[in-house]
């Protein structure tokens, strides 16, 4: 008991803006080495004047391949930067539906996201335009953006009942809604003409992977989840005091209805955009959360913004594994969020001095 | 007793004429309470007696469907949210929290209502933290997890959370209900504390008497309203307590004890107190104010009276709880239901007189006049009371049904097609007669109770 005592007190003794700089420090590392590796490698030295020399500022002579300034900035930094914009879209929407639904189980797909997005990617596979996986950007992602949201609104509404929206007829509802979309989804893929093909392309864009080759989706769905993330930080003393319960929170004066439905719309918005570019990503929700509640422990003032730089930089890793590991062959993300996160999150788990307790 | 003195500290918290139900059952029916600043009240009452949904209603989660609750003399609704939080704290049973909070986060969070949700915390806000901590008792344990604390010290941990917010009105729900003794002597003697020294009023809804009975000098009796408001001494007496909770207790002051104790009856006595008391053998129907004479008459003289059935949130109801040696009880509003109706059956046949009260019959309580002409014709005596009428002519007398049908003014109150009607004829033809008045119908029980002994 006393020995946990104070491995607690240490753990927050660091101070917690030195925590945040280095998870940023981490994650332009991460990103640096994940743009040097891929099918011809460039040092990270070469990189990073290539980088600078992009933004203006700097004007260092050119002593590489004018192919790689291509390479770097046309073709691998959208990629990574896209994975790392998905990771800490989706870890802050786990924080947002964890601490919302006070459920440990919660990600950010809990409440019909992933089978609204599904839903939305089928039609647009099986659609008679050419919506070949990445030859075409905006059917596909503009679909599942569209069918995440309104799939979470149909939740929404199905379980507010008389002005409230407890918690166990949302979790209900999203089970339920999930099933039903999945079940059309299979439906449509069954009676489409060219069901062989879609069904394919489907399966790989549902087990994910950020496959953005240029610039223009980065800035719209970057914009989206920076301003999501951004917003929700102002919700970190409302997540708090969600831990009370929803009565207890409404007894510090919080209009508990409202709020929830805010925290619903900033974590879908901003998982559906993550999703509309990345398929869907299992894990990186439901772990990074748990992960970082662990480390700096559970005041969302510190968790959201540590999460949004774990999540980013657990999405870079594994998306650089999956391009890397069997290279020239890209292995799906979600293969490795799950074959990275689960070992780490139970290590974690197993040596946490206290008890890790819901 | 209220005088407009200057002595009298004002009302802080008005609950007027409040109702509130679920799903169209009333749970609380009508209740008027007032509290002044710097009172601490306990609110007693058996499990489902509506003292959670009460505390619920003030603490402004809940909104009343009729009345209004004043708080400072404005109602909560125009205070708002946050404004009735930087007011009214509240203490749950127990809190659960799911993450690992430290003591000093937590009790942090009591300040919720009054920080800007963007910005952090000023130094002010540090200061009512501490002090916060400091008056429960739990600076010892700032840094230390919630969750891993034992459940007095978190209790107290939630009295700081709630003394952060600086209410005027602290609202605890049954807080010692899962503590064993020691703390809950602890959390009673700070309340009392916070009572005392910063003058925060306090209402408290408890399930111990004895702890009532010790610590709150005012007791509201609850009963989906309130049944009695007043001392200890008034308010824990044996009669009242056992029709509200319906078990015989003993309520005495223990040998060298300042307070009055509650105790569980021996086994053996129970028997003894029943005979004691003596059986009663009259049954009252009655409903909507039409028994409140007789039933006050009954009392005066010390006949023991069955009432019943009635539904809770009748003004009868409340009466008879008071006077009545047992109440068969209704849901509010509903209809008599076949278990309440067996109740009456199986009260009848120990009875030896049936009074029936001019109430009005509807198809909601026909069948209490089924059972009434059942009782008829297996030979109890039934009086049928007459409506009391401003220019009754004295002397009548009544030689036939139909004119004993008119006296009793049945058709008048029947809205069950005539049925009603019929029900009471063929009582009249079955035997029953016809009082004038609540002092005839005093007069012929008595009557029948000396000709028995």
């Amino acid at each position: 008991m006393r020995s946990r005592v104070i491995s607690s007190g240490g753990m927050r003794a660091l101070p917690a803006p030195l925590l945040l700089l280095a998870l940023g420090c981490v994650l332009l590392v991460v990103i640096l080495i994940a743009v040097s590796f891929g099918s011809t490698s460039i040092p990270i030295g070469t990189i990073v004047q290539i980088l600078l020399n992009g933004t203006g500022l700097f004007h260092f002579t050119r002593q590489w391949d004018p192919s790689a300034e291509v390479i770097v900035w046309q073709v691998r930094m959208p990629g990574v930067i896209g994975a790392a914009l998905v990771g800490s879209a989706l870890a802050v929407a786990g924080v947002l539906f964890q601490g919302m639904l006070r459920n440990p189980l919660a990600d950010p797909f809990l409440i019909g996201t992933s089978s609204g997005a599904a839903l939305g990617a089928a039609i647009a596979f099986v659609l008679p335009l050419d919506t070949l996986y990445g030859s075409f950007f905006l059917l596909t992602p503009l679909l599942a953006f569209v069918g995440a949201v309104l799939t979470v609104l149909l939740v929404y509404a199905i379980a507010r009942v008389g002005g409230q929206t407890p918690v166990v007829t949302l979790l209900l509802a999203g089970v339920v809604v999930n099933a039903v979309l999945v079940a059309f989804q299979t439906l449509i893929l069954t009676l489409s003409p060219h069901a062989q093909f879609s069904i394919v392309a489907l399966f790989n864009w549902l087990t994910g992977g950020v496959a953005v080759t240029s610039w223009s989706p980065i800035i719209v769905v970057g914009a989206i989840i920076l301003i999501g993330i951004v917003f929700s930080l102002t919700l970190a003393r409302v997540l708090d005091a969600f831990g009370l319960g929803e009565e207890g929170a409404a007894h510090l004066g919080l209009h508990v209805e409202r709020y929830k439905l805010l925290i619903i719309v900033v974590g879908s918005l901003i998982t559906a955009a993550a999703v509309s570019i990345s398929g869907l990503i299992g894990f990186v929700g439901l772990v990074t959360p748990h992960a970082m509640r662990l480390l700096l422990g559970p005041r969302h003032r510190l968790l959201l913004p540590a999460s949004a730089l774990g999540g980013a930089i657990f999405l870079t890793v594994a998306d650089l594994l999956g391009r890397v590991v069997i290279a020239p062959a890209v292995l799906p993300v979600g293969v490795f969020t799950a074959l990275v996160g689960a070992p780490f999150f139970l290590y974690l788990l197993r040596s946490s001095k206290r008890a890790y307790r819901w | 007793m209220v005088d407009e003195g200057s002595n009298v500290p004002e009302v802080l918290l008005d609950v007027d004429g409040v109702t509130f139900g679920y799903e169209r059952q009333p749970l609380l029916y009508d209740v008027h309470v007032q509290v002044r600043k710097g009172e601490m009240v306990g609110l007693l009452g058996p499990n489902g007696s509506g003292k959670t949904t009460l505390l619920r209603l003030v603490s402004g989660v809940l909104r009343p469907q009729q009345g209004r609750i004043l708080l400072d003399g404005r109602e909560l609704q125009d205070w708002g949210r946050r404004g009735v939080a930087q007011r009214i704290a509240v203490v749950p049973q127990e809190l659960h929290v799911p993450f690992a909070y430290s003591v000093e986060q937590l009790v942090n969070l009591g300040r919720t209502p009054f920080v800007n949700l963007l910005g952090s915390n000023s130094g002010q806000e540090a200061i009512v933290v501490q002090d916060a901590m400091q008056a429960a008792d739990v600076t010892p344990l700032a840094n230390r997890i919630f969750n891993e604390l034992s459940g007095g010290e978190r209790q107290r941990v939630i009295v700081a959370m709630a003394l952060a917010q600086q209410p005027k009105l602290l609202l605890l729900d049954e807080p010692t209900s899962h503590l064993d003794i020691k703390y809950q002597i602890d959390i009673l003697e700070l309340v009392q504390r916070l009572n005392r020294e910063r003058g925060v009023t306090v209402i408290a809804a408890m399930h111990d008497l004895n702890l009532a009975a010790r610590y709150f000098p005012r007791l509201l009796l609850f009963q989906r309203g309130v049944v009695a408001d007043a001392g200890p001494a008034e308010v824990l007496e044996p009669h009242l307590l056992k029709r509200v909770y319906g078990v015989d207790v003993q309520v005495g002051i223990l040998r060298g004890a300042q307070h009055l104790s509650v105790l569980p009856p021996d086994s053996d006595s129970i028997d003894d107190e029943r005979e004691r008391e003596g059986q009663p053998q009259v049954l009252v129907m009655a409903g909507g104010g039409s028994g409140e004479l007789l039933m006050r008459a009954l009392a005066d003289v010390n006949i023991p009276f069955i009432a019943g059935a009635l539904n809770i949130g009748d003004s009868d109801h409340t009466l008879a709880l008071r006077l009545a040696s047992a109440v068969i009880t209704e849901q509010p509003y509903a209809p008599i239901s076949p278990a309440t109706l067996e109740q009456v059956r199986t009260s009848l046949l120990r009875m030896k007189l049936l009074l029936f009260c001019p109430m009005p019959i509807g198809p909601g309580n026909l069948s209490l006049l089924q059972e009434a002409l059942l009782a008829t014709h297996r030979g109890i005596k039934v009086l049928i009371l007459a409506p009391t009428v401003l220019d009754s002519k004295p002397e009548t007398q009544v030689v036939t049904v139909d004119e004993a049908l008119q006296q009793t003014g049945i058709a008048k109150r029947d809205y069950t097609n005539g049925e009603g009607v019929r029900l009471v004829r063929e009582m009249l033809q079955a035997g029953a007669t016809v009082v004038e008045s609540v002092v005839e119908a005093v007069e012929a029980i008595l009557l029948l109770a000396s000709s028995n002994s």
